[in-house]
């Protein structure tokens, strides 16, 4: 007997495939979930993840609670409008009430000093940020990006999969909301690739971070960050209070 | 510095530098190469995010007088090195080392809070070289 119905399906299977759930590193769940706290110790144990960043690539040396000073940029080339920007910013503004409690980007808020606690899952990854009670969803389903003109957030729209053991994130419709805390911010078109690795053991995150900006500067920026897992640990509540100075 | 096997030593060890704990900068805002110690008497602790905030009144080791505002890190970072809301009450008696403002203000970011009783907090670590 003849079935069309599936010949038909072995011919759609190719176009099928990108929403297919791709292959999961095992025990990942367990793995991945939990409190990671932020490594400040000096941590040469991410050389081979930061080997394949891009050659080109400008390393923003700020990472685990490093910030540079106003006028630093690590060497990373500045567009006109985006020195501009920085040339116009008044630091002073920082202090007052209705900024204390902005909270920066995804482009920023990971090299923070905090930890976070990760919930993995099949489609779904989720970050519980301790650094002003953010959350970052990983979208592991294979869906794309939404329409360019969809709204933008802090912590942006981020597809995940996996690549052997390493989790790779892309994520788009980034606000702005600081690069690099010294007045320099980037754009609603930062484009954002991610590639998290845990050691052998399990006890240690690493991910590197590569930004693409065209509008605020020239060629491919990064940065390094490290965390190590505690068990029974939580991130605590941050409930900012603009007027934290009286 | 862009990527290349001999610029991954220095990135490493700059890991291991001071830590600047905050949404406004820290790097902006205040002098991370000088330490100012202050000894007064605690008019006002303040423990919420995004910092925590003291005011004294006293002199700082070079003679400036008056009400010195003093911000701390994160609470949620200083909680986990043992600070509480009530770890400073008014009245107390301190001398506060931290990094003074770039202003000139009487304001600084704290490094090290010593009481009269030999209590000691420990804010904002400052880069080797500098602690004492």
């Amino acid at each position: 007997m003849r079935r069309p119905g599936l010949a038909a399906l072995c011919l759609l299977a190719p176009a099928l495939m990108p929403l297919a759930a791709p292959a999961q590193p095992d025990d990942f769940r367990e793995r991945w979930s939990g409190f990671w706290t932020v490594r400040f110790e000096s941590d040469a144990s991410g050389a081979a993840l930061l080997e394949q960043l891009p050659e080109d690539a400008v390393l923003i040396d700020d990472a685990g609670g490093g910030e540079l000073a106003a006028g630093e940029f690590s060497g990373l080339a500045l567009s006109e409008s985006a020195l501009a920007a920085v040339r116009n910013y008044d630091y002073s503004a920082e202090l007052l009430p209705e900024n204390a409690c902005r909270a920066p980007s995804v482009a920023f808020y990971m090299q923070a000093p905090f930890p976070m606690e990760i919930y993995a899952g099949r489609d779904l990854i989720v970050f519980k940020m301790e650094y002003f009670d953010l959350y970052r969803v990983i979208f592991m389903d294979g869906r794309p990006h939404p329409p360019a003109d969809a709204p933008h957030s802090l912590s942006g729209h981020s597809v995940g999969r996996w690549e052997g053991e390493t989790l790779v994130v892309d994520t788009t419709h980034i606000a702005p909301g600081t690069f690099m805390n010294n007045g320099f911010d980037h754009s609603p078109n930062l484009h954002l690739t991610e590639r998290f690795e845990l050691s052998g053991d399990g006890s240690i995150l690493r991910l590197t971070q590569v930004y693409e900006d065209p509008a605020t500067f020239a060629g491919r920026a990064a940065r390094y960050m490290s965390w190590s897992k505690r068990p029974d640990e939580y991130v605590l509540p941050y409930d900012c209070d603009p007027n934290y100075g009286g | 510095m862009t990527i290349s096997s001999r610029c991954l030593a220095g990135f490493f060890l700059s890991l291991a530098s001071a830590v600047a704990v905050a949404h406004h900068s820290f790097a902006v805002h205040y002098d991370g190469d000088r330490i100012v110690s202050v000894s007064g008497v605690v008019e006002e602790f303040r423990f919420r995010n995004p910092h925590g905030m003291i005011r004294i009144t006293g002199s700082s080791a070079d003679g400036a007088e008056g009400t010195w505002t003093i911000e701390t890190n994160s609470p949620n970072i200083l909680k986990r090195r043992g600070w509480a809301e009530d770890s400073i009450m008014p009245g107390d008696e301190v001398v506060i080392e931290g990094f003074p403002a770039n202003d000139g203000s009487l304001a600084m970011r704290v490094y090290r809070i010593r009481f009269a009783d030999g209590r000691e907090l420990i804010g904002q670590r400052p880069a080797a070289g500098l602690e004492r």
